[in-house]
C-alpha cells in the first residue's frame, strides 16, 4: 500500500473531509427545504459545494451526480474576473456558459466567498435550474432554439450584493427577464441562505484549525483525492476502448447524432477522448464541456471499488479530451438549453466503454435518462410552468435483472406527486406506473419502460416542450442480451392516436381534454433471453410484468394452468426459438413486435442490432 | 377509564439483544433488571423480567397499575419481511406508486444499488375504477364491479391484509368506504382492513398509500404480539392495562396501538428521548440534545423548552436514518410523526481500518455480537471502537462492567497497534485516540443533523447521554461542537425503559387543508378543527376517557405559497376564541427565519396539514434521592481510591484517572480526568471538564475546572 507524501495529520484529514461535506449536505437541506419551484424541491435540481480559497472544489452535497464537475469551470471564471476585488459580504451571480463556465442558461449559480479572520478562505457554492430565465420559451428550455441569445438572460460573472448590499440593478433586470419573477426570487434567496448557512460553519472550522493548518489539509486532502483515484485506475488493465451510441436527432425528421468516446488506461493515468463525436447542431442540445466531465467523473466514482472523495485533486488523474466545435464543447453562441440529453448519453456511452474494461460491473443501457417535459399555460388567471424529470428504467446487471423506480445513475431525482401536481396545476395525471411487456429481454432482463400520462384540464389549453430520446436507436445490451425497447410521446391514446417526436422542434399544443402520453425507453438485457431461468419468467408472469403469450414467444417459457413452469413444454419451445434464432430469426423480434402492437404503435424493421426503421412514423 | 392509576408502574423496552425492565415504587424508587431478549417469543422474556422484580421487590402482581411498553417488533416486522401476506386496492393507473416511490435513492455514484421489494407484491396491488380530484369532487364515479374483481382475487390469495388508498381520498373518504364495504363483505371480518383517509387523511399519494399499507402489513402481527403478551402478564397475575410507546413519544393503549400499528414503528428509540425531556425539563436543562450510543449505531435527538422535536419525513426499513431528506428513499415512507431522530453508524462494535488512501476510517460496517471487539475473545480480529477505547484505558480492562463478560484489553491493544498505529506510522496510544477522534467527528454529524442543520446551535444546549456508551463519548463530542455542558441521568444503560414512565397518553388526528391561509378565515378554520376533535373524542371515548380526562392541542402546517416544505406550528387562539390566522403566519415566519435564517413576509401564507392532538398527563415517578444500592447496581469492585491509567489525547498525555462509582461524586464540580463506572455504562470525565452529582443524581460534565 503507497500514501501519499503529505504533512497533516492523517485524523485531522477524515475529520476534516467529514466537517466539509456536511456543511454541503447542510446547504443542499436549506435549498430544499426554502425553494419555491417544483423542480428545485420536488425534483431536486440543484447542487451545493464548497471550494477552497483557489477555487477548486473540496466538497459536494448529496444531491445531483451529474453536477458533479459543475464547480471547477464555473469558480475558474469567477477567480479570473474577481479574483483580486472580493470582500467581505459580496455574493456572485452568473449562469453564462460561454463567459462565465456555466452549464445553460436555467443552471443560476450563486456564490459566495467565505472570510475569516480577513482572508479568504474559500467559496460556498450553489447552482440552481431555475424554473424560468426567459426566452423562446417557458421554462427556458426549448429544443428549437437555434442561438444562446433566444434562451433567455445570460448572465456573466457580477456581483448581486456587495458588501452585504443588494445590487439593486441585477433584482430588477432579473425580474423583468423571467416569466415567474416571484418563484425566481424565492429560489435565489434559497441559494444566498445556503450560502450564508455555510459562511458560519466553515469560518469555525477554519478558526479551530487555524488558517494555516486548515489551507495544509485542504491541499492534502487533494493530494489524497488524487492518490485514491491513480489507484483505483492503476487495477484497471492498461489498453483503449472506444465505444459509439447515438441520439435520434432533432424534429419530425431526425438525424442521428453520435457520440464517440475511446479511454485509455496507461498505469495510474486515464485519457478519455471524445473525437468522432458530432459536430455542433442547430439545436438547443450541445453541451458545454463541463456537463460532459462531470459524466466522465461520475463514472470513474461508480466503477472504483474505493470512496473517492469530491476534492477536485481527483480529477488531476483524469485527462478530458472534449474537441472545440462538437457537441460536447461547442462554440458560441450554439444554443443548449437542453443539453442534458447529451450528459445523458455520454453516460451511456463511458459505460459501454467501461463495460469492455470491468464487465462485471456495469449494467446494460437503461432509459437513456431524464425525459424532461415542460407544460405551461394558464392557471386561475397565472402563468404557470409544470416541468418534470421522468426516468427509472435500469439496464440488467451481469448477475441481475435491471431495477424499476430508481433514478438514473446520473441524477438522483425525484418524482413530483400525483395529488401535487393536480391541487396545484389544471392538469390530470391519468397513469404512472409500468408498462407491461416492455424492456429488453435476457438472461436478466432490463427494467420495463414507465408511462406517465396527462390530461389537460386547462380551458384554454396547455403547450409543451419536451426533451426524450431513443426511439431509433434502442438501449444497448450486453453478453447477448436483447436491446430495450423504444421511447414514445403520444397524443390521445388509442385508436385515434398521433405521435410527437422524441424532440418536437416547435412546442406542443394540447386543448382542454387531450391526452398526452410519455412512454420512456426499456431497458436493455444481459447474456441471452433462452438461459433466463424459467423460474423468474414464472416470477415476472405471476407479478404481471409480461403475460404468458410473451413468456412463451420470448423465453420459450411455457406455463400450466398453475402458473408453473412447464419443463418439458418449456424445453421444447426454447429448442424451437434457438433453431430459428440460429437459421436469420429475422428482422422484428417477438418481444418489439407485441411491445408496438400492444401500444397500437407502427410497425418496423430492425436495422443492424439496435436501430429501428419505423414504417411510418405518423402512427395511423 | 379513570385517570391512569397509581401504584407500581412497570416500564419494558425490547431492544435486539437486551429487554431492559424498571419498576418504579409509588414513592419513585426505582428497580431495574436487564436480561437477554428471547426473540422467538419477547413476551417470555418479558415474563421472566417481571417475574424476577416482583420477586425482588416482594410486592403482589395486582400492585402493579400500570406497563408501559416500548418495541422494536414492528420495525423488525418490516426489516424481516415477516408481516402479513397484504392486498392493495388504489385507483386505475396507480398501483405501481408503491414500487416506484420517490425514485430518489439514498445514495449517489453507484451502479448497483438495490432497493427493498415493496411491501406489497404486484400481483397483490389491484386498482378500483374511480377518480376523485383534490377539492373532492368526482371525476369518475366508482366502479363496484372493479372493486369485487379486486376482492375475489384477493381472497383467492388468502391475505390477512389490505390496505385501500386512492388518490385525493384524503378530500372525500367516500370512494374509500365503498370500496372498503366491498372488500369487507367479501373478504370477511379476520381481514385487517386500512383505510387511507381513516389513517394518514393528508396530501402526497405515495406517502399516504405507503404508511397505509404499513399499517396494513403490519396489523395481524402487532395484534397477536400484544395479544401474546398480555397472556404472559396474565399468567404470573400482572392484569395493569398495557400501553404502548408510539414513535412520537406518546403512550397509546394496546388496543388502540393493534387497530394502528404504524403508529408505533419507532417505538424503541423514542422513549429515550421522551425520558431526556422530562427529565432534562425536571432538573433545569429542559433545552438538551440526547445521545444514545449503542453498539452498532450512535443516535442524536433535540428537545427545546422539553419539547421533543418530531418529524413527518420518516421511512421504515432504511437502514440508518439520517434525519435527512437527502438520503431518504431507501426504505419505505411513514408519514406520521415520529422523534426527529438522527442515526450514524458508529457504535462500540463499528470496524476501525485504514483505507488505501492512508485515513483511518470507523464503521459504519460493525463486528456486531459475533464476533464483537478483539477484547471480548470471540473471534473477532479487526479492531473495533471499543477496543480503541480500551486501550485508551477508559474501560475497565478486566471485565465488561456488571455483564460478567471477561475482557482481553492486551488483544485490544495489540489489534489497534498492528492494524492501525503501525500502519500509520504512530505510536498505540496515538492511534487509539485518533480512532475516537474519527468516531465523534462521525458522531458529531449525527448531532449535527438535528441542530446545525435546522438552524439551531448546540452550544446553547446541554448534551444528554445514555445507552451503553453515550457517556463514554459524550464529552469528546461535546468539545468538538463546543457544548459546555453534558448530563448522564442515573441508570444510563436501561434509561430507555425509565423514559417509558415519563410519557403521556396521546391521540392526534390530522387532514389535509391546502389553502391560503389568508382565505381560510378563522371561522372556518376552527370548524375545521373541530371536526377533527370530534373525531378525536370519539377515540379517546373508545380508550375509556372523557372531556374532562384530556387537554387538546392544535397544529397547522405551513409554508410559504409554493414551497414544497412545511414548518408546524401551535395556533394561536385569538381573543374571540378562534385561530388568529395573522398570529400564525408570523409565528410561521419566526420559525422559518429561525429554521433558514431567512423569512418572506410579503409572502403568502398557506396550510397543508392541520392537527389536532389529545394529551391526558400521566403521574410521573417523583425525583427521588436514591440511598440504597440499586437493583443490580454494583460499582465495578474497584476500591475507593482506585486509579487508572489513561491517554487523553496528544496534549494531555497520559494521566492517572480516579475510577469511582456515581456515589463517589458530591454535589461539588470535581475535576477530569475520572472514570464513572457502573454496572450497565461508564461515563468518561476528560482532562478540562468538572464532574458533580445534581439533587437528581444526574452526573453533571461542565466544561472548566473546578477552582
Amino acid at each position: 500500500m503507497t500514501r501519499p507524501g503529505r504533512n497533516a495529520d492523517p485524523i485531522a484529514l477524515e475529520v476534516v473531509r467529514n466537517a466539509l461535506s456536511s456543511i454541503a449536505d447542510e446547504m443542499a437541506l436549506v435549498v430544499l427545504r426554502t425553494a419555491y419551484s417544483s423542480i428545485v424541491r420536488d425534483s431536486m435540481d440543484y447542487s451545493t459545494g464548497l471550494c477552497d480559497r483557489h477555487g477548486a472544489a473540496v466538497a459536494h452535497g448529496l444531491t445531483m451526480a451529474l453536477h458533479l464537475g459543475s464547480f471547477p469551470d464555473a469558480m475558474k471564471a469567477l477567480v479570473a474576473d474577481y479574483g483580486d476585488d472580493t470582500k467581505p459580504g459580496d455574493i456572485f451571480v452568473f449562469n453564462d456558459p460561454y463567459s462565465a463556465g456555466g452549464m445553460h442558461l436555467p443552471d443560476v449559480y450563486i456564490v459566495k466567498p467565505l472570510f475569516c479572520g480577513g482572508e479568504l478562505e474559500g467559496y460556498a457554492a450553489t447552482l440552481v435550474h431555475q424554473i424560468d430565465m426567459g426566452g423562446i420559451a417557458p421554462g427556458s428550455t426549448a429544443v428549437y432554439a437555434t442561438e444562446i441569445f433566444q434562451e433567455g438572460l445570460r448572465i456573466p460573472v457580477l456581483k448581486m450584493y456587495e458588501e452585504g448590499r443588494p445590487n439593486e440593478t441585477f433584482f430588477r433586470l432579473m425580474h423583468t427577464n423571467t416569466r415567474v419573477p416571484d418563484k425566481l426570487a424565492g429560489d435565489m434567496r434559497a441559494q444566498v441562505a445556503a450560502c450564508n448557512t455555510a459562511e458560519r460553519a466553515y469560518g469555525r472550522l477554519v478558526e479551530k484549525h487555524g488558517s494555516e493548518t486548515f489551507r495544509a489539509i485542504l491541499a492534502d486532502l487533494h493530494d489524497y483525492a488524487e492518490a485514491v483515484t491513480r489507484q483505483e485506475i492503476a487495477k484497471l488493465p492498461d489498453g483503449q476502448w472506444s465505444f459509439t451510441d447515438w441520439l435520434d436527432g432533432l424534429g419530425d425528421d431526425p438525424e442521428p447524432i453520435p457520440l464517440k468516446v475511446t479511454v485509455t488506461i496507461d498505469g495510474s493515468r486515464m485519457i478519455v477522448d471524445w473525437a468522432g463525436t458530432s459536430p455542433e447542431v442547430p439545436g438547443a442540445i450541445n453541451c458545454p464541456s463541463p456537463f460532459v466531465k462531470s459524466a466522465v467523473q461520475l463514472i470513474v466514482k461508480c466503477i472504483a471499488g474505493e470512496e473517492i472523495p469530491n476534492f477536485e485533486g481527483f480529477a488531476r488523474a483524469i485527462e478530458i479530451r472534449l474537441p472545440e466545435g462538437t457537441i460536447v464543447n461547442p462554440r458560441p453562441p450554439a444554443a443548449c438549453a437542453a443539453r442534458a440529453i447529451v450528459g445523458w448519453r455520454a453516460l451511456d456511452v463511458l459505460l459501454g466503454a467501461f463495460a469492455q474494461i470491468v464487465p462485471d460491473r456495469i449494467p446494460a443501457a437503461g432509459e437513456g435518462g431524464v425525459t424532461f417535459p415542460a407544460i405551461s399555460g394558464l392557471h386561475r388567471g397565472r402563468q404557470f410552468v409544470l416541468s418534470e424529470t421522468l426516468a427509472g428504467s435500469w439496464g440488467a446487471m451481469p448477475d441481475r435483472d435491471g431495477s424499476f423506480g430508481i433514478p438514473n445513475p446520473g441524477g438522483n431525482l425525484t418524482n413530483q406527486p400525483v395529488e401535487m401536481i393536480e391541487a396545484l396545476h389544471p392538469l390530470e395525471v391519468e397513469r404512472y406506473g409500468m408498462v407491461e411487456n416492455s424492456g429488453g429481454p435476457g438472461r436478466y432482463r432490463g427494467a420495463p419502460a414507465y408511462r406517465r400520462q396527462y390530461r389537460v384540464r386547462a380551458p384554454g389549453g396547455v403547450q409543451m416542450v419536451m426533451r426524450s430520446d431513443r426511439r431509433q436507436f434502442l438501449p444497448y445490451g450486453l453478453d447477448g442480451g436483447c436491446p430495450g425497447t423504444p421511447s414514445w410521446n403520444i397524443v390521445n391514446p388509442g385508436p385515434d392516436q398521433r405521435t410527437e417526436p422524441v424532440m418536437p422542434m416547435e412546442a406542443v399544443r394540447l386543448a382542454e381534454g387531450e391526452v398526452f402520453c410519455h412512454i420512456g425507453a426499456g431497458g436493455a438485457g444481459q447474456g441471452d433471453p433462452l438461459a433466463r431461468d424459467p423460474a423468474l419468467v414464472a416470477a415476472d408472469v405471476s407479478e404481471e410484468r409480461i403475460t404468458r403469450e410473451y413468456a412463451e414467444a420470448v423465453y420459450g417459457v411455457v406455463l400450466g394452468v398453475d402458473g408453473a413452469v412447464d419443463t418439458e413444454a418449456t424445453g421444447a419451445a426454447r429448442a424451437a426459438l434457438r433453431e430459428a434464432r440460429d437459421n436469420g430469426g429475422g428482422t422484428a423480434p417477438a418481444y418489439l413486435r407485441m411491445f408496438q402492437d400492444s401500444l397500437g404503435l407502427p410497425g418496423f424493421r430492425l436495422e443492424g442490432e439496435r436501430r429501428m426503421v419505423y414504417a411510418d412514423e405518423g402512427g395511423e | 377509564m379513570p385517570a391512569p392509576q397509581s401504584g407500581w408502574r412497570l416500564g419494558v423496552d425490547i431492544g435486539g439483544t437486551f429487554t431492559d425492565l424498571v419498576l418504579a415504587a409509588p414513592d419513585g424508587a426505582l428497580h431495574t433488571h436487564k436480561l437477554l431478549s428471547t426473540p422467538d417469543d419477547y413476551g417470555e422474556g418479558i415474563r421472566d423480567g417481571v417475574a424476577a422484580l416482583l420477586g425482588e421487590t416482594g410486592i403482589e402482581p395486582g400492585a402493579i397499575g400500570r406497563v408501559v411498553h416500548g418495541t422494536t417488533v414492528a420495525t423488525n416486522a418490516v426489516l424481516e419481511g415477516k408481516g402479513a401476506l397484504t392486498g392493495l386496492v388504489t385507483t386505475r393507473g396507480f398501483r405501481d406508486v408503491l414500487e416506484m416511490r420517490r425514485l430518489r435513492i439514498p445514495e449517489m455514484y453507484t451502479l448497483n444499488y438495490r432497493r427493498s421489494d415493496p411491501l406489497v407484491p404486484r400481483r397483490l396491488r389491484l386498482e378500483a375504477d374511480e377518480r376523485t380530484g383534490p377539492e373532492g369532487e368526482v371525476w369518475r364515479p366508482l366502479d363496484p364491479a372493479s372493486v369485487e374483481a379486486a376482492a375475489e382475487r384477493l381472497a383467492a390469495a388468502g391475505v390477512g391484509a389490505v390496505a385501500v388508498c386512492l388518490l385525493h381520498a384524503y378530500a372525500n373518504p367516500d370512494h374509500e368506504k365503498q370500496v372498503a364495504a366491498i372488500l369487507r363483505a367479501r373478504l370477511g371480518d379476520d381481514v385487517f382492513l386500512t383505510c387511507s383517509s381513516d389513517l394518514l387523511p393528508v396530501i402526497r399519494e405515495y406517502e399516504r398509500t405507503s404508511t397505509t399499507v404499513i399499517n396494513a402489513y403490519l396489523g395481524p402481527v402487532i395484534r397477536g404480539y400484544l395479544g401474546r403478551l398480555q397472556d404472559h402478564l396474565r399468567a404470573i397475575g400482572v392484569t395493569a392495562p398495557i400501553l404502548v410507546m408510539k414513535s412520537d413519544g406518546g403512550i397509546m393503549s394496546a388496543a388502540a396501538a393493534a387497530e394502528k400499528p404504524a403508529y408505533i414503528v419507532e417505538s424503541g428509540p423514542a422513549a429515550g428521548v421522551i425520558g431526556a425531556a422530562h427529565t432534562g425539563a425536571r432538573d433545569g436543562m429542559a433545552d438538551c440534545i440526547t445521545l444514545d450510543m449503542g453498539g452498532t449505531t450512535a443516535k442524536a435527538s433535540i428537545v427545546e423548552a422539553g419539547e421533543v422535536a418530531r418529524t413527518g419525513d420518516y421511512e421504515v426499513g432504511a437502514g440508518i436514518n439520517l434525519s435527512s431528506k437527502l438520503v431518504m428513499g431507501g426504505g419505505h415512507a411513514l408519514k406520521l410523526p415520529v422523534i426527529d431522530i438522527s442515526e450514524i453508524g458508529a457504535g462500540g462494535g463499528s470496524l476501525v481500518r485504514v483505507d488505501p488512501g492512508g485515513l483511518v476510517r470507523v464503521g459504519p460496517e460493525s463486528a456486531g455480537a459475533v464476533p464483537g471487539p478483539v477484547a471480548y475473545g470471540q473471534g473477532g480480529t479487526e479492531p473495533t471502537f471499543c477496543d480503541a477505547v480500551l486501550t485508551l484505558g477508559w474501560l475497565n480492562p478486566d471485565y465488561l462492567v456488571g455483564g460478567g463478560l471477561a475482557i482481553d484489553a492486551g488483544a485490544a491493544a495489540r489489534a489497534v497497534g498492528a492494524q492501525i498505529a503501525a500502519v500509520l506510522g504512530r505510536d498505540v496510544p496515538d492511534a487509539a485516540h485518533g480512532i475516537l477522534e474519527v468516531a465523534c467527528g462521525t458522531m458529531m454529524r449525527a448531532v449535527k443533523a438535528v441542530s446545525t442543520y435546522r438552524g439551531r446551535d448546540p452550544r446553547d444546549f446541554a448534551l444528554f447521554a445514555f445507552g451503553g456508551n453515550g457517556p463514554v463519548v459524550a464529552a469528546a463530542i461535546a468539545d468538538l461542537l463546543e457544548m459546555t455542558r453534558v448530563v448522564v441521568p442515573p441508570n444510563p444503560g436501561v434509561f430507555s425503559a425509565y423514559g417509558l414512565l415519563l410519557s403521556d397518553i396521546e391521540q392526534e388526528a390530522a387532514r389535509s387543508h391546502l389553502a391560503l391561509l389568508s382565505g381560510t378565515g378563522p371561522a372556518a378554520l376552527d370548524a375545521l378543527f373541530r371536526e377533527l376533535e370530534s373525531g378525536l373524542a370519539a377515540d379517546m371515548a373508545a380508550e375509556g376517557y372523557g372531556a374532562g380526562d384530556y387537554a387538546l392541542r392544535r397544529l397547522a402546517e405551513l409554508r410559504y405559497e409554493g414551497q414544497a416544505h412545511e414548518l408546524a406550528v401551535p395556533v394561536a387562539t385569538g381573543p374571540d376564541g378562534l385561530p388568529d390566522t395573522a398570529a400564525m403566519a408570523a409565528a410561521f415566519g419566526d420559525e422559518h427565519e429561525r429554521t433558514y435564517g431567512h423569512r418572506a413576509d410579503a409572502e403568502a401564507v398557506e396550510s397543508v396539514t392541520l392537527r389536532a392532538v389529545a394529551t391526558v398527563t400521566v403521574e410521573k415517578p417523583a425525583p427521588r434521592l436514591q440511598t440504597g444500592p440499586q437493583t443490580g447496581l454494583q460499582s465495578g469492585g474497584n476500591a475507593p481510591g482506585a486509579v487508572r491509567p489513561a491517554f487523553f489525547g496528544a496534549s494531555a498525555g497520559r494521566l492517572d484517572a480516579p475510577v469511582l462509582a456515581r456515589a463517589g461524586l458530591t454535589a461539588e464540580r470535581r475535576d477530569g480526568p475520572l472514570i464513572v463506572e457502573e454496572y450497565d455504562a461508564t461515563c468518561v470525565v476528560p482532562p478540562g471538564w468538572t464532574a458533580r452529582l445534581d439533587a437528581a443524581q444526574n452526573i453533571v460534565l461542565e466544561k472548566g475546572s473546578a477552582a
